[in-house]
C-alpha cells in the first residue's frame, strides 16, 4: 500500500536521482476486487470517474463468469497493466485458465487490457474489430496524455475471434450475443441465460453520464428499447453499479432524451455551442457523475452536426473554376 | 506607481518577459510579448486586460480541430475592431471582428495545435486595447492535421454552400444571426495541401449598409460557422451575406429575417 507520505518522499528522490524513477512507476498498480454478484459471477466496479493519473483509468466495470471449463471475461480495461491486474485476479478467483474474452466495444477503457490475455480467446463483433484496428493506436495515444505511465507498454490489440448474434457456450453457460449500436457503431450486450445477468456494456449507464464521442442518439435511443424487452434479473452496466430494477436502462433512456431534446431546442432557439454547453442540468440527473463534464463533450460531439441538419440551407457560392 | 515598480521589476528579474508599457500577463503565457506585437501592428495604443472582455470556451479542448469560443465585449462602448489571437498556434491571428453595426459579440470555432491561451484583444475608440482571455488544455494537432473533408470525394460539390438563420427579438434592436459556410479552410501545414481558406464575410442590411464585417484566418475551423448579433432595422426583411475565400470564390446570399419573437425563449 502507497501511502500519501511515500509518495512525497519518493517524488523527492525522483527529482534528486531521475533513474529512481522507474522503480518508482512498478508502484503504479490497480487495486482492483471482484465483487460475486450471482454464483460463480463476478463484477469488478470501476470509479464513477473520467480518466485521471489518480485512477489509473480504473473506471469501466469489467466482469467474469466462473464456468466448468474456464472462465469468460467481459471487457478488459484502460490499459495493459490493467488486463494484467484483471488476469490475475481472474485466475486467482476461477482457479481455471481463461476461454473467451469479449470486447463489447471498441472505446478504449473497454479493450486496451487485451495485451494480458491470449489473443485467440480473444471475440468481439466484426465491426468492433474494425474500429479498434483503424482507431485503437489513436484512442490509445490519447490515453496516454491522460494516464502517463499507466500506459506503459500499451497498445491496441484487435480481437481475432469474430462473432455475430447467436449464441455461445461455455462449461454449460449458454451466452447470448446481441449486437445493438448507438453507443458506438457496434456495441454488444451479452446475456448469460443460466443466471439471467445481462452485460449491457456502455449501451447502459448507472449515475454517470453517458458519453457520445462515437454515439447516434436515435440509434442508441433504439438499442435501449430492444434491451428493456430482453428478460434478465440483474444488468450490468458499463459505468455505475449492478442493478436490479431497471435503472440503468431508464436513466440512460431519460438522459439521452433530455439531450437530444436540449440540443434541437438550442438550435431552434439560436444558441451556439459554448451557450448549450451551460445550459442547466435538470435536478433529476443530480445524482449523475460528470454529467456537465460529458454535456460539453457531446456538444462538440454531436451539435456541429445538427447543425448540418437543422440550419436552413440559403444557398451556395459561386465557384471560380474549381 | 505600485504597478510601474512591479512591471520594472518583473522586466528585471525575467529578462524578456515584458515590456515595460504592458501589463503583465494574467495567463502567464511566454508568447504574450509576441501577441503584443501583433496587436501593434494593427493599431498603436495602451494595452490592458480588462473584465469586460469576457472570452468563453471549455477548459478542455474535446476536438482539437473545433474548438468553440465565444467572445463577448458588449459591456464595452465605441467597440471598433475584435482581435483574436492563439499564443501557441503556429498561426496566431485567427479573425478580426468589425462590428461596425453590430453589438460586439462574436461566436466562432478555431482549431488548436496545442493548449494555449485564446485571447480576445478589443480595440475601442479612444485606441485602448482591452484584452481577455483563456486557456484551454489540448491533445494536439489540430493546425497540422488535414480537413475531414480531405477524406470525402464530394466536398468540391458543397464548397461555399451557406446555411443560415436570423433570430430577431420584439425588445432588442440585437438580432441573431448564424451562418455556417461549407469550406475545408486548409491551413497550407498539412502536407502536400496549400493554404485555402474563406478570408472575408460581410453583413449588410437591404440598403447595402455593412453592419459587420469578418477578415477571417486558416486556424477558423472547417466549416467556419459564425454567431453574430447585427442591428437589424425593423423593416428589413432579410440579410445579405457576401464574402470570399483564398482562391476568389464567393459567396453571396440573402438570408430572410423572420418576425419578432420575444427573447424570453432563449434559455436564459
Amino acid at each position: 500500500m502507497l501511502t500519501r507520505r511515500d509518495t512525497l518522499v519518493g517524488g523527492l528522490c525522483a527529482l534528486a536521482f531521475p533513474h529512481i524513477e522507474a522503480a518508482l512507476a512498478a508502484q503504479l498498480s490497480y487495486a482492483l476486487s471482484a465483487l460475486e454478484v450471482a454464483p460463480n459471477t463476478y463484477v469488478v466496479i470501476g470509479k464513477r470517474e473520467y480518466f485521471t493519473m489518480a485512477n489509473g483509468g480504473d473506471i469501466v466495470n469489467v466482469a467474469f463468469i466462473d464456468t466448468q471449463d474456464g472462465a469468460v471475461v467481459i471487457d478488459t480495461g484502460s490499459s495493459k497493466r490493467y488486463g494484467l491486474a484483471l488476469r490475475q485476479l481472474v485466475e486467482r478467483t476461477v482457479g481455471k485458465d481463461i476461454v473467451r474474452v469479449y470486447n463489447t466495444h471498441h472505446h478504449p477503457d473497454h479493450f486496451l487490457g487485451n495485451q494480458a490475455f491470449d489473443p485467440s480467446a480473444i471475440a468481439s463483433t466484426e465491426q468492433v474489430s474494425k474500429n479498434i484496428k483503424s482507431e485503437g493506436e489513436m484512442l490509445a495515444e490519447n490515453l496516454y496524455r491522460l494516464l502517463g505511465d499507466w500506459m506503459r507498454g500499451t497498445h491496441a490489440v484487435a480481437p481475432s475471434v469474430v462473432v455475430a448474434e447467436g449464441e455461445e457456450k461455455f462449461g454449460g453457460h449458454r451466452f447470448e450475443l446481441i449486437e445493438l449500436k448507438g453507443h458506438t457503431s457496434s456495441d454488444l450486450a451479452i446475456l448469460d441465460k443460466n443466471t439471467g445477468i445481462l452485460f449491457a456494456g456502455d449501451l447502459a449507464f448507472l449515475d454517470r453520464a453517458p458519453t457520445t464521442p462515437h454515439a447516434n442518439l436515435s440509434d442508441w435511443q433504439e438499442s435501449l428499447d430492444a434491451l428493456s424487452k430482453v428478460p434478465h434479473k440483474l444488468l450490468i452496466p458499463g459505468h455505475g453499479d449492478p442493478d436490479s430494477e431497471g435503472r440503468a436502462i431508464d436513466q440512460t433512456r431519460d438522459y439521452l432524451a433530455w439531450l437530444s431534446k436540449t440540443f434541437e431546442q438550442a438550435l431552434n432557439n439560436g444558441l451556439d455551442m459554448t451557450e448549450v454547453m451551460s445550459v442547466p442540468i435538470p435536478k433529476r440527473f443530480e445524482s449523475v457523475a460528470l454529467a456537465r463534464k460529458e454535456l460539453e463533450r457531446s456538444v462538440s460531439h454531436l451539435y456541429p452536426r445538427l447543425e448540418d441538419r437543422l440550419l436552413p440551407y440559403i444557398g451556395q457560392g459561386e465557384s471560380q473554376g474549381l | 506607481m505600485k504597478t510601474v515598480i512591479a512591471i520594472l521589476a518583473a522586466a528585471f528579474l525575467l529578462p524578456g518577459a515584458a515590456r515595460a508599457d504592458v501589463e503583465e500577463d494574467p495567463l502567464r503565457s511566454v508568447m504574450w510579448s509576441s501577441m503584443v506585437g501583433i496587436l501593434k501592428g494593427v493599431s498603436e495604443g495602451e494595452i490592458v486586460f480588462d473584465d469586460a472582455v469576457s472570452v468563453v470556451a471549455p477548459a478542455v479542448a474535446e476536438n482539437q480541430m473545433e474548438v468553440p469560443v465565444t467572445v463577448n465585449a458588449t459591456k464595452l462602448a465605441a467597440v471598433e475592431k475584435i482581435v483574436v489571437v492563439t499564443d501557441f498556434n503556429p498561426i496566431h491571428h485567427v479573425l478580426t471582428y468589425e462590428p461596425v453595426d453590430a453589438a460586439p459579440y462574436i461566436s466562432f470555432r478555431v482549431k488548436v495545435e496545442q493548449a494555449t491561451p485564446i485571447r480576445a484583444a478589443v480595440l475601442t475608440k479612444d485606441g485602448t486595447w482591452h484584452v481577455g482571455g483563456v486557456l484551454v488544455d489540448a491533445a494536439g494537432g489540430g493546425c497540422t492535421a488535414p480537413a475531414l473533408s480531405r477524406g470525402r470525394d464530394d466536398w468540391v460539390s458543397h464548397l461555399a454552400e451557406v446555411r443560415a438563420k436570423i433570430w430577431r427579438y420584439a425588445d432588442d434592436r440585437d438580432a441573431r444571426l448564424r451562418v455556417k459556410i461549407s469550406h475545408p479552410m486548409d491551413t497550407g501545414l498539412a502536407d502536400g495541401i496549400p493554404a485555402f481558406f474563406m478570408r472575408t464575410l460581410e453583413v449588410k442590411a437591404p440598403d447595402q449598409k455593412i453592419l459587420a464585417r469578418l477578415d477571417i484566418r486558416q486556424p477558423v475551423s472547417e466549416h467556419p460557422t459564425f454567431t453574430l448579433k447585427p442591428h437589424l432595422a425593423m423593416t428589413a426583411d432579410y440579410l445579405q451575406l457576401q464574402g470570399r475565400d483564398t482562391d476568389g470564390n464567393l459567396v453571396d446570399v440573402k438570408v430572410p429575417a423572420p418576425h419578432a419573437t420575444s427573447s424570453s425563449t432563449l434559455f436564459h
